[in-house]
């Protein structure tokens, strides 16, 4: 009898089981990100998942890319129960974390034995008080995009990947054209694309409370405009403009920006919505005594909720998506991956529409990348002090010396407390 | 009959109390909505502005007393300020260096420009489309649209007009201005391009209810008027702007309440820049709370706000109440 | 009619004072369009054309196709559909209930009702911004989070319409509601009968706004709508705005087109502005 109860137990335990995988057969895994219908790099990536996990469907919530930190602060404080959600800045992450939102990583990563030599030391940026809190599968730095053809017609030679900075303004002087409106640089809007350059050395930060290693840059932007070698901060500004349109019109021979460029660069050539037809990429310039192949960059990444059901599948998820396989992915969509090896960069560098030329490709592998703003309880506030007196520095509202005076007493004053 | 011998002062509070439910009966449907929506949540930011929170559970709050407080004034620095240098020097100090001392500043600038030139514009618009203009209603459509336009267009479009080659300041420079540059970007001018935006786009609506008003002013009245051989003049001070009074009233305490919490126009045309200059409370109470995620904080300037607009409501309601009782 | 014509005897003649007016009128108008056509000339160029200078006022080759573009690229019909619902729902919930509430407040003498209208307007002046969580949360453990619902509840009970409506109906002699109660009308009746017909100009006013307001309404929607079906015009126009580009043609082709059913609905109920429709119910 006993033996017979114990047959029908295994028997309604096995049918338990098989049910169960049967469940586990149409399994979705729902990820909050912004502009998810029309970012290549999420549709490729959740196509490439899907194709070799079949069984697991991808859902993406989409949010609007310029409230995403508010809209997500929102939906975790109501307790949503998304499985991931995309990490867009560092400060907005650590929030998340204070809140007690994110899932720490630490034993996954250890139970996989999680390789993350790819990622070269990045991701220490999204760990907290010995916590890996979530991994990054972009890793975007601040490359210099240029115009070949307002070169070749200026006759000057194309930006090299050992610039100095010196070098960088000779040549936006040079290019440039006013009576033609031919512009020799262009800087957006962002503190970010105009001095953030200052820690590509490794030494200096942005949240140090100590801004005069910033003036060098704030007077070679003024030096370009006085020399109407780029659009004056104040009408871009004004204007809303857009970097993108603003280089894919054709009269801007330089930018610096950060490498998500390409994708959108390469897609709207295709489309023939821009005028810039040959177009290559170098490294941004460095000062003296900072190796070149300088720069700072940025992650973008993924964090698994706390509140999620099927915090095992997210985990496959994400390591699939930060490791080599997803980063190939993310490649050849254009951008560039967190995980970084040979083979990645081959695909980024062999993706149709991407320069051919030899600088190009030797400008994908910076030898240092600083992290723009490093993740601190104070980071959010350091940078919105920083961009208002950088808004009053650039409309050339107050000199270069009282913004950075300005910047050194208010962060200061941030920091003392 | 019985009631008759009662005496007339209980009688006189069963009426009251019979009145009072009548009143409720009318009251409870919208507000019921209104406690359980909006007055629930934002007693609950009164109650935030005294505590540290994150975001995450509502359990997580933590009961920090004065302290939010003391930060947006920045107490300590100020109290220095004024320990070593005079209580005015503290005041500079508080106005020109602390967060909320500048947007306060910014924001009260701002208002009391924006609701006087809002105000008459609307009351002269709304008079002379109130007679049968020929086209008055095209003039009425046409001055209502920017109201019902979306704002991320409308302040895209503005900010396209104020450049510094721009059709505005071409104009300007026909009539003899030098000004050359665009409005946002300048500390002074972004002020008044967000003030132009505000008035361009109140009028139109404060016309619309200006005219609804202007329906409800009995003919008699200035039959009567007629009769007592008074000007047309005349008439509009004694007839008109006595009934626009609870209009008025409405209408300037919905103008400094929307110009106190005036956000998306500065948002999307300067973002408080250049600098400091057009930052406002509802811009600095958004970065706390979504952008820093100090919501204590963030709640604790909302209650300065709250504060500063009920002085005035209360100010105004007493003004009112003894104009009606005159 | 006949005693109007006595009081703005002027009315037919051409006077210099009238021809004053109107050039001043003009004017006004041009300032009031002069984005509008900014606006619509943008949404027929190509995305880096928008801010060339010198501005073309009329684009070279009109893209016409950029109003057929912004059905496909985002679900614009949907989001149309559902911010037509929410903007009917709310405008009849806040027209009814608050002309209701109204009521009490100016007509009717109960306890606490200084403090109660106090109450109201306070929470006017609480930015949204700062009880937005709080409230998040609050809706969310109600079950309404990314419902229709949940705009519509948010928006029909707001302070704003009692106030307004308050406003108007102290405008009505309280002579006339006494003379009602007089004759034997309930409260309710003077509510229907008598202060209802009386400010049909303050009721379309009040529909116009709550519909106005609500159909541009973007940051409850942002916040408490999340799947696709449920997004509304405000937020699908955002979508134009994204991290790497920015499609301003787009963006102002969706606008000048969200301008349309909002414009309709003014065009209909302003003919309620019309002098003479609410105080002919005074003498009768």
């Amino acid at each position: 009898m006993k033996k017979a109860i114990a047959m029908l137990l295994a028997a309604v335990m096995l049918f338990a089981m098989t049910s169960f995988s049967f469940a586990e057969g149409n399994k979705v895994l729902t990820i909050v990100a912004w502009d998810a219908n029309t970012t290549g790099y999420l549709i490729a990536q959740k196509e490439a998942y899907e194709a070799s996990h079949p069984g697991v469907t991808i859902e993406y919530i989409d949010v609007s890319s310029q409230d995403y930190d508010t809209k997500v602060a929102a939906m975790l404080a109501g307790g949503d129960t998304s499985d991931i959600y995309m990490v867009k800045d560092i400060p907005a992450l650590l929030n998340w974390y204070e809140a007690g939102y994110t899932l720490n990583l630490n034993d996954y990563m250890k139970k996989a034995n999680y390789d993350v030599s790819g990622f070269v030391g990045m991701e220490v940026n999204y760990a907290m008080n010995g916590e890996q809190i979530a991994l990054p599968f972009r890793s975007d730095f601040e490359i210099l995009f240029y115009n070949k053809d307002l070169f070749d017609a200026a006759g000057v030679a194309y930006p090299t990947n050992d610039m100095s900075w010196e070098e960088y303004k000779e040549k936006a002087l040079k290019v440039a054209d006013p009576s033609k409106d031919i512009y020799g640089t262009h800087y957006h809007t962002w503190l970010s694309t105009a001095v953030n350059y200052t820690v590509a050395d490794g030494v200096n930060t942005l949240i140090d409370g100590e801004y005069s290693d910033l003036a060098y840059f704030y007077q070679i932007i003024q030096d370009l405009e006085d020399a109407q070698a780029c659009m004056p901060y104040s009408e871009i500004s004004a204007a809303g403009l857009h970097y993108s349109g603003a280089f894919g019109n054709g009269n801007i021979a330089m930018m610096p920006m950060g490498y998500w460029y390409v994708a959108t660069l390469i897609t709207n050539i295709k489309d023939g919505a821009y005028k810039v037809k040959n177009w290559g990429l170098a490294s941004m310039p460095t000062k003296e005594g900072v190796a070149a192949g300088s720069t700072f960059g940025n992650l973008t990444g993924v964090m698994i909720n706390k509140a999620s059901a099927q915090q095992d599948l997210a985990w496959d998820y994400i390591a699939w998506l930060c490791g080599e396989e997803g980063a190939k992915v993310t490649a050849g969509a254009g951008n560039r991956p967190a995980w970084v090896s040979e083979g990645v960069a081959d695909v980024m560098s062999s993706i149709d529409g991407f320069p051919t030329d030899e600088g190009s490709k030797a400008a994908l592998l910076p030898t240092y990348v600083a992290i723009e703003i490093p993740g601190t309880a104070l980071s959010s506030q350091i940078s919105s002090i920083l961009g208002e007196e950088h808004s009053a520095i650039m409309t050339r509202e107050i000199t270069i010396e009282e913004g950075i005076a300005n910047m050194n007493e208010r962060v200061q004053e941030l920091l003392q407390k | 009959m019985s009631e008759r011998v009662k005496p007339r002062k209980h009688r006189m509070s069963r009426l009251e109390r019979k009145n009072t439910l009548i009143a409720y009966s009318f009251l409870a449907p919208n507000f019921l909505g209104f406690a359980i929506f909006t007055l629930i949540p934002v007693i609950l930011s009164v109650v935030m502005s005294f505590t540290e929170w994150k975001g995450g559970s509502l359990t997580t709050m933590k009961w920090v007393g004065w302290d939010n407080y003391a930060t947006i004034f920045n107490t300590a620095k100020v109290g220095k300020q004024m320990a070593e240098n005079g209580f005015l020097a503290g005041i500079n100090y508080f106005f020109s260096k602390v967060d909320l001392g500048i947007s306060l500043k910014n924001t009260v600038f701002f208002t009391v420009v924006t609701v006087p030139l809002s105000l008459i514009c609307a009351v002269m618009l709304a008079l002379v489309l109130n007679h049968s203009v020929k086209g008055s209603v095209g003039f009425r459509a046409v001055l209502f649209f920017p109201y019902v336009a979306s704002m991320v267009a409308i302040c895209v479009c503005w900010n396209f007009m104020l450049m510094k080659n721009g059709p505005v300041n071409q104009m300007l420079m026909f009539f003899g201005s030098s000004f050359n540059k665009s409005w946002t970007a300048d500390s002074k001018m972004a002020m008044w391009a967000i003030v132009l935006v505000s008035v361009w786009r109140n009028m139109g609506y404060y016309m619309v209810i200006y005219l609804a008003a202007l329906q409800g002013v009995p003919r008699e009245l200035y039959e009567a008027a007629t009769v007592d051989g008074a000007n047309k003049w005349q008439q509009f001070l004694n007839v008109t702007l006595p009934q626009l009074r609870p209009t008025t009233f409405f209408a300037s305490i919905m103008l400094i309440i929307g110009c106190f919490k005036i956000y998306d126009t500065v948002a999307i045309m300067t973002n408080g820049g250049p600098g400091r200059a057009t930052k406002m409370l509802v811009l600095y109470i958004y970065n706390e709370a979504f952008t820093n995620f100090n919501y204590g904080v963030a709640s604790a300037i909302a209650m300065i706000l709250l504060v500063i607009v009920l002085l005035v409501t209360i100010l105004q309601f007493s003004m009112e109440n003894r104009y009606s009782n005159n | 009619m006949k005693t109007s014509a006595k009081v703005f005897n002027s009315q037919d003649q051409i006077t210099p004072a009238k021809i004053l007016v109107y050039i001043l009128l003009i004017l006004v108008s041009v300032f009031t369009l002069i984005p509008f056509v900014w606006m619509i000339s943008a949404s027929l160029k190509l995305d880096r054309e928008v801010f060339t200078f010198p501005m073309q006022w009329i684009p070279e080759t009109p893209h016409w196709e950029n109003y057929q573009v912004i059905w496909t690229k985002v679900p614009m019909l949907t989001y149309f559909k559902n911010t037509a619902i929410i903007a009917i729902c709310v405008t009849f919930i806040q027209t009814l209930t608050s002309s209701f509430a109204a009521y009490a407040f100016a007509k009717l003498n109960f306890k606490g009702r200084n403090v109660l209208f106090l109450c109201y307007i306070g929470t006017i002046a609480v930015p949204w911004q700062a009880y937005m969580l709080p409230q998040f949360i609050l809706m969310r453990s109600m079950g309404l989070y990314d419902k229709l619902q949940a705009i519509m509840v948010l928006q029909a009970f707001s302070a704003f319409g009692v106030f307004l409506m308050r406003q108007f109906y102290q405008n009505v002699p309280s002579d006339l509601c006494e003379a009602a109660r007089i004759d034997g009308l309930s409260e309710y009746g003077i509510w229907a009968r008598i202060m209802l017909p009386l400010s049909t100009a303050a009721i379309a006013t009040l529909v116009i706004f709550t519909f106005v307001g609500t159909w541009n309404d973007y940051m409850g929607p942002m916040i408490y709508l999340t799947r696709e079906e449920n997004k509304t015009i405000q937020v699908g126009l955002r979508r134009f705005i994204q991290e790497n580009s920015t499609d301003y043609h787009l963006i102002m082709a969706a606008s000048v087109v969200s301008l349309v059913p909002v414009t309709v609905v003014f065009l209909f109920l302003q003919r309620y502005f019309i002098e003479g429709i609410a105080t002919s119910g005074l003498k009768g």
